[in-house]
């Protein structure tokens, strides 16, 4: 049959009954659409795992101590010595609640010697303003840039260098204590998923140990000589501590990270699935329907000489038209739906410093015992993705792109089988005497 | 032998609807030579369309078999059948047997929807059929626009349009004025002249049966009389 009278018959058809048309299409597009939508956002939400860990270095290996005494010079010394540590580099994190003005901020405290600042938290991180601090007993500081500007003044600068911020700790068991923290510099804003950068506090490992009342520290980063000597090295250092200590590799993290986005996407797009399936039980039902109303057309067309396949053809064509617009349609709908989620998410997770200021209180968490068992470095993802780092951009790549359309056209071209072979059977004589 | 366009050979119909039976057609046989300008008369439900769609290969007789140009079509499948129908037959229906979604000139020239024509060449077989058939300016009407007349010479145009070897015209002035009727008779029988197509109308108007070179006369289904002139 002639492929113009086929658009021009199929798309006539389609024409005259817009209404169940659009609904048809629509069916089409909220499956295409969710299912673009999803896969966009969890290969963004896993690109944007990727490169934070990737910021902190593959060869990474975090030991944090299980114990409220924490580690010594003595636990590096036994580390360097361990085949295969090329870089072993002490932390001491806790929190803090930090007084600017008449804010009131929880903060993360991060010692950490300035030589060993960009190892350990990677290259992404980079100085707004001022300077990075002395490796002295001076508590002057880094502030992280969620602190200096914080969403409760709408995104204006609080904190100034050159000028002091006030900080509260618990000494002992029940009295707080208040220092004042010079301020040597500002951080840009970071995407880092391990170390909430944003809302940290920076300074040498002696002025947090002085803030925070200890004299070991309670975090040790090592990088390993290469990616194949991470896991042994690991394996190593879990002998050694058992119990003691918690350690995490990056490839650890990234494996996991990726199985549970793998596996969330693999849950929503079966649920995207099921609504596709829904809209081809539509189409089917709407194609049926038709097939039944233009009965007495068929006949027509047969008796003027259409075959079996041409009317199937007719049918058929109609049905992938709707999965063709639908499928556009829907990949259009669903990357608005993902970018403007990612946007909203964003821009809720920047506004969250207060919340999560207000989720830890105005006391503090530190102090001889205070530390924790803390998943990871500095409170661990959790605490990192509720104070605001964990923005990305979805990722809509070509191959999601053809395969929404190709399952579309599948779908459609599936569900309009069956109607339209219903249709090409029917005996002329008897379709004519239908009305 | 004679080169028959139509052999009908002992061709019976009969409805089944549970118990009840209706012989519609009982044991007809004739034939039409290729050329001939036919008809078929008969009282209403004497089993004139019942005949007619035999002939147009849309339904089949429940006994005896249907020549065409010498081919029993009971041994043609559908799709054989089909293409038959394409490039061989036009069809006037009693009803007309428009469709609603199409324009007059869209349903005029859907029988030629597998001819090697582009769509431009295909419309303009159709319009010329259309204005010659006084419909020039309804060309983009769909049928439910139009008024019982103008609907049945859409449809004599969309019979014509293939430029058919058998015509079959199911009373194909039945809702027609005597001029537009007079029209469509002057059409078939300068069509009929070129001895070309083989033209078989169902009709009651005795002023057309006198061009007729054969008349086929059915009753309660059974052949009455045939007079060839
Ligand atoms: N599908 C059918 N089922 C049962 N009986 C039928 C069917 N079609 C036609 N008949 C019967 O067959 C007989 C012949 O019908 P047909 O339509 O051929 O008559 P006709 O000669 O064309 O009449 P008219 O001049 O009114 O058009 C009638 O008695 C009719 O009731
Ligand atoms: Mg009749």
């Amino acid at each position: 049959m002639n492929y113009k009278d086929l658009v021009w018959l199929g798309y006539n058809d389609l024409n005259e009954k817009r209404v169940r048309t659009a609904l048809t299409i629509l069916m089409i597009v909220i499956g295409v659409a969710s299912i673009v939508a999803l896969i966009s956002l969890t290969e963004g939400i896993s690109a944007s795992i990727q490169s934070s860990l990737s910021t902190l270095g593959p060869t990474s290996i975090l030991v944090s101590s299980a114990k409220a005494s924490g580690f010594t010079l003595a636990d590096t010394a036994q580390i360097s010595a361990l085949p295969n540590a090329s870089t072993v580099i002490p932390i001491l994190t806790g929190t803090a609640t930090i007084l600017s003005g008449s804010e009131n901020v929880s903060a993360t405290i991060i010692g950490i010697s300035p030589q060993d600042l960009q190892a350990a938290v990677g290259g992404n991180v980079s100085i707004y303003e001022g300077s990075t601090y002395p490796d002295s007993a001076s508590p002057a500081s880094l502030i992280g840039h969620s602190i200096a500007f914080p969403s409760s003044s709408s995104g204006r600068q609080n904190i100034f260098i050159g000028s002091a911020v006030t900080a509260l700790t618990q000494s002992g068991s029940r009295s707080t204590q208040s220092t004042i923290i010079p301020v040597s510099g500002i951080l840009n804003s970071s995407n880092s998923l391990l170390v909430p950068v944003d809302t940290s506090v920076i300074m040498s490992m002696l002025a947090a140990q002085t803030l925070l009342h200890r004299n070991s520290f309670n975090e040790i980063l090592i990088k390993a000589k290469n990616t194949s000597s991470v896991v042994p090295l690991a394996n190593l250092i879990i002998q050694i501590y058992g119990s003691n200590a918690r350690v995490i590799d990056t490839q650890e993290i990234a494996a996991t990270a990726a199985q549970i986005v793998g596996s969330i996407t693999v849950l929503l797009v079966v649920i995207a699935g099921i609504s596709l399936m829904v809209a081809a039980i539509g189409i089917m039902n709407v194609m049926l329907m038709s097939v039944m109303e233009r009965t007495h057309e068929i006949g027509i067309m047969k008796s003027l000489g259409f075959r079996n396949k041409d009317v199937m053809a007719l049918f058929l064509f109609q049905a992938l038209l709707v999965g063709v617009i639908g499928g556009i349609l829907g990949i259009v709908v669903g990357a608005g739906v993902s970018y403007g989620l990612a946007a909203a998410a964003s821009h809720a997770s920047s506004a969250s410093p207060s919340a999560s200021s207000g989720q830890s209180g105005a006391t503090v968490r530190t102090g001889p015992g205070g530390s924790g068992g803390a998943a990871a470095f500095g409170g661990g993802p959790s605490s990192s993705s509720s104070s605001g780092s964990l923005t990305f951009s979805p990722m809509l790549s070509a191959s999601t792109i053809i395969g929404a359309l190709i399952v579309a056209m599948l779908v459609s071209g599936a569900a309009g089988l069956y109607p339209a072979w219903r249709a090409s059977r029917l005996e002329p004589i008897e379709a004519l005497r239908t009305l | 032998m004679v080169d028959y366009s139509v052999r009908v050979s002992n061709v019976s119909k009969i409805y089944r609807s549970g118990d009840v039976e209706v012989k519609a057609l009982q044991d007809i046989s004739f034939t039409f030579k290729k050329g001939y300008f036919a008809a078929i008369v008969g009282p209403s439900g004497s089993g004139k369309s019942t005949l007619m769609n035999i002939l147009g290969t849309i339904d089949k007789p429940s006994h005896g078999e249907v020549y065409i140009d010498g081919i029993p079509t009971s041994r043609m499948n559908g799709d054989q059948l089909a293409d038959f129908r394409s490039r061989k037959l036009g069809f006037v229906f009693q009803a007309f047997n428009l469709i609603n979604g199409l324009d007059a000139e869209h349903n005029a020239a859907l029988p030629l929807f597998n001819m090697p024509l582009s769509e431009g060449e295909r419309l303009k077989k159709a319009d010329q059929l259309l204005v010659r058939l006084g419909l020039g300016h309804r060309l983009k009407q769909k049928p439910t626009q139009l008024s019982g007349g103008e609907q049945q010479r859409v449809a004599v145009a969309r019979a014509l349009v293939n430029s058919p070897a058998l015509l079959l015209a199911d009373e194909p002035t039945g809702n027609l004025d005597s001029r537009s009727g007079d029209e469509v008779i002057k059409l078939f029988r300068e069509i009929s002249s070129t001895g070309n197509v083989t033209l078989v109308m169902v009709t009651h108007n005795p002023d057309t049966t006198k061009y007729c070179d054969k008349i086929i006369y059915i009753k309660d289904g059974k052949m009455e009389k045939e007079v060839t002139r």
